[in-house]
């Protein structure tokens, strides 16, 4: 699980170029919207994207997408069950 | 056109160090290909950082040099945002394209798709602004940004604004260099920009920037006369308007004692730059292409070029000639405010 956490926040960044953020400065139950990272709902889909490109899991219901994107903590625990599926 | 339009500010980034404001020309040395980039500032001043780490090169470029362009005018909200692209954002254009190659249509990012489109910075400098007046791109190959000013104009004789944001900005990317390689846009040796203009081969040096101005109805030290477009016209008919352009404006050739020529050093095209030259014998001649490189909307560095240089020369009448390819030709009237 760390090591998904870790991968998944160096995802992150890249995607959004998320430039002088270091996975350390990430952490795993801070909001990533809003307060925390401070992304906004062009990032909400990129993070979408994302999880369909790296980990091939196609969120389709945009209320899902809402509590899987809560944090780096959420998505890990989301992409796990899926694995697990 | 004869509506009074004067330029109360401008900015540019280019090849040159011209954002600071100065023009200092200097010719850069070229390796390995025929292609010149801008040097790009600090945009950390101008843009939120986290609406700056979306941005692709040319939209950081052509929305820093329209809020420079603002700040040197002192103003903050025109009446109008008019700008010129021949290419738009290159970069995100690719991207979305190689990412719906290698993504066989799916998983495609919304950035690129949507910074791609060609009113992007228009867009952007609208939000930034909180602009919500008439906002404008014009993508017309090389009279994008002649089509802008054009449009400026237009609203200032209207009366529709006292003020126009209009601009212009277009990049280069390796692929879009080896897409136009085919179809000789650029020289096939590598040429440095100090011996463009002795070349006798065809093509040009390709190059990049993003030039904005403030067009005004209350006088300012710079007027723009007048724009007279043309699209594919025969040698004799470029010299007939330009003899049309200057007598609309009450001038005579003899009268103009700056010409800012847009000659890139492809030979096939250099007739045009001669007969122009001849017709407007006394002039002072500035080539700008050595300095800018060659694009769509290279015009804008041109114009911009020809401000620095009547702030810095005692010219009371420009002109500015510049073709894309032999197929459009625009010829530009600055005269100095006494």
């Amino acid at each position: 699980m760390e090591a998904l956490k870790l991968k998944l926040k160096q995802q992150i960044i890249e995607a959004l170029n998320l430039q002088d953020t270091k996975p350390e400065d990430i952490d795993d139950n801070a909001p990533l919207f809003g307060e925390g990272l401070g992304l906004d709902s062009i990032d909400s889909l990129e993070l979408m994207v994302l999880l369909e490109r790296n980990y091939q899991i196609k969120v389709e219901d945009p209320r899902e997408g809402r509590k899987i994107l809560q944090s780096v903590q959420t998505m890990a625990e989301f992409i796990k069950s899926k694995q697990v599926a | 056109m004869k509506a009074k339009c004067y330029i109360k500010g401008y900015a540019a980034i280019s090849p040159q160090e011209s954002f600071s404001g100065g023009f200092a020309p200097h010719l850069l040395t070229l390796e390995g290909k025929n292609m010149m980039h801008v040097k790009e500032p600090d945009y950390s001043g101008f843009i939120p950082p986290n609406s700056l780490r979306r941005m692709s090169r040319v939209l950081k470029m052509g929305l820093t040099a329209a809020l420079q362009c603002l700040r040197n005018s002192n103003a903050k909200i025109p009446g109008a945002i008019i700008t010129g692209t021949g290419r738009g954002s290159l970069q995100d254009t690719e991207k979305f394209l190689h990412n719906i190659r290698e993504y066989s249509e799916t998983a495609l990012n919304p950035t690129p798709f949507i910074q791609s489109t060609y009113n992007s910075v228009n867009g952007l400098i609208a939000l930034q602004q909180q602009c919500t007046e008439y906002n404008n791109t014009f993508v017309h190959r090389g009279f994008s940004f002649e089509h802008a000013v054009l449009d400026s104009m237009m609203q200032l004789a209207e009366g529709n604004a006292t003020e126009v944001l209009a601009g212009a900005f277009d990049e280069i990317t390796d692929e879009h260099f080896y897409i136009k390689s085919r179809i000789g846009y650029w020289k096939k040796e590598l040429t440095q920009p100090a011996e463009l203009l002795e070349s006798a081969t065809g093509g040009s040096i390709a190059g990049e920037g993003a030039a904005f101005f403030l067009f005004t109805s209350q006088p300012s030290d710079i007027c723009l006369e007048g724009i007279k477009m043309l699209y594919k016209p025969s040698e004799e008919e470029v010299q007939q308007a330009l003899q049309n352009f200057l007598s609309s404006h009450d001038l005579a050739g003899e009268e103009i004692d700056l010409l800012v020529s847009g000659r890139n050093g492809d030979a096939r095209y250099a007739q045009f730059y001669d007969n122009v030259e001849r017709q407007i014998p006394d002039a002072k001649v500035f080539y700008f292409k050595p300095y800018c490189g060659e694009y769509d909307t290279a015009g804008a560095f041109g114009l911009w070029a020809a401000i620095k240089e009547m702030e810095q020369w005692p010219a009371n009448n420009a002109v500015i000639y510049n073709n894309f390819y032999g197929e459009q030709h625009t010829f530009m009237l600055l005269r100095k405010v006494v």
